[in-house]
């Protein structure tokens, strides 16, 4: 019983999640509305981690299962990926290089700017 | 013999076989090239092309597994608020870093895919490509893309920065492991995370966190961009 309130639970939140998709003027991924609506619940204390423990380390855990299918259906499309590897496997590799650097550069100068402000503090 | 495909059982069950071996390959091989993920697609591509099984009936079962991804995303919410500690402690890094990664990221996607004249629905599956599968799906298709493209994308990507990992923190001498592990799951989502979890607690901690929140703010930009 404890596993089918759990999953009660997180599908009642899924389906919230398609309400409010419906109901925004924007489009907007059901399930991330769905994430949000948890964060929310969670941060203000209406749902307790406790709640959905089971359930939710059951589906992060196995996460890559889930997108077998939807990996599979790419049988759907081997004309596309035979015609166009090469500039995917290019631009894989030079922006995963790029995305790094930017991340890693405009932290690296948030914390001094941030050091900076602190150490005015206490002269 | 068709209708014996057909059954949901079967796509079902060839996927968890599939996704058994390849975890367990990766298990004895230890590499990273080896995601568990690829492993059983190619595996079961293989299969429903040579036994010559229509995708059609693989997918009875397929539809039952997708039903799943909704919920998992919607879990990605305890995985923010276990690290919410952190979270607070270092908020201005963060949401600075996972700006800044994610709009580089689609920025530079879509210049490269302007210079490889590759089409619109390409495009479109390709932007976010850095983030984690569940968002990336949702982003693709509501854009144009071919989901099965992007998945096939965003694997690539994680693989390339799980190995790449160790060499990028010291290409660009990142020394905070706060800085590495918003980086590398910024540029590489779950399967960067695994290994920034090798490199330390913080970076793996760090690089989780990033997920989430790059995951987010890539759907707000693209759903601006569109507008």
């Amino acid at each position: 019983m404890k596993i089918i309130k759990q999953f009660g639970i997180i599908f009642t939140i899924c389906w919230l999640g398609t309400v409010v998709e419906h109901l925004l003027p924007f489009a907007f991924p059901a399930s991330v509305i769905a994430m949000l609506l948890l964060l929310v619940c969670l941060l203000t204390g209406i749902l307790k981690v406790e709640h959905i423990r089971e359930k939710s380390d059951f589906l992060l855990a196995n996460m890559a299962f889930f997108f077998i299918p939807a990996g599979v259906n790419v049988i759907n499309y081997l004309d596309i990926l035979k015609t166009s590897w090469l500039p995917l496997l290019v631009i894989c590799l030079v922006t995963t290089v790029i995305t790094f650097a930017a991340a890693a550069y405009s932290i690296r100068l948030t914390m001094r700017l941030l050091q900076r402000k602190g150490g005015h503090k206490h002269e | 013999m068709n209708e014996l495909w057909a059954s949901p059982f079967f796509g079902i069950a060839l996927s968890i076989l599939a996704f058994w071996l390849g975890v367990k390959l990766q298990a004895k091989l230890k590499s990273a090239l080896l995601n568990p993920l690829l492993t059983a697609i190619l595996l079961i591509v293989g299969i429903l092309s040579v036994f010559d099984i229509p995708y059609e009936s693989y997918n009875a079962g397929g539809t039952v597994i997708n039903m799943f991804l909704a919920p998992a995303t919607a879990c990605l919410a305890v995985s923010i608020y276990s690290k919410i500690q952190i979270l607070k402690e270092n908020w201005l890094p963060i949401a600075v870093g996972c700006t800044a990664g994610s709009i580089t990221s689609m920025g530079s996607v879509y210049l490269l895919c302007r210079l490889f004249r590759l089409d619109e629905a390409m495009t479109a599956s390709l932007i976010p490509k850095s983030i984690t599968t569940p968002i990336a799906v949702e982003v693709s298709a509501s854009h144009g893309g071919i989901v099965p493209v992007t998945v096939i994308a965003v694997i690539f990507t994680g693989i390339l920065g799980s190995i790449f990992a160790p060499l990028l923190i010291k290409l660009f001498r990142v020394t905070d492991p706060v800085a590495a592990g918003l980086s590398i799951g910024a540029c590489s989502h779950a399967v960067g995370t695994s290994k920034a979890i090798q490199l330390g607690e913080t970076e793996g901690a760090m690089s989780g966190l990033a997920i989430g929140i790059c995951g987010i703010i890539t759907v707000i930009v693209s759903m601006i961009l569109t507008y």
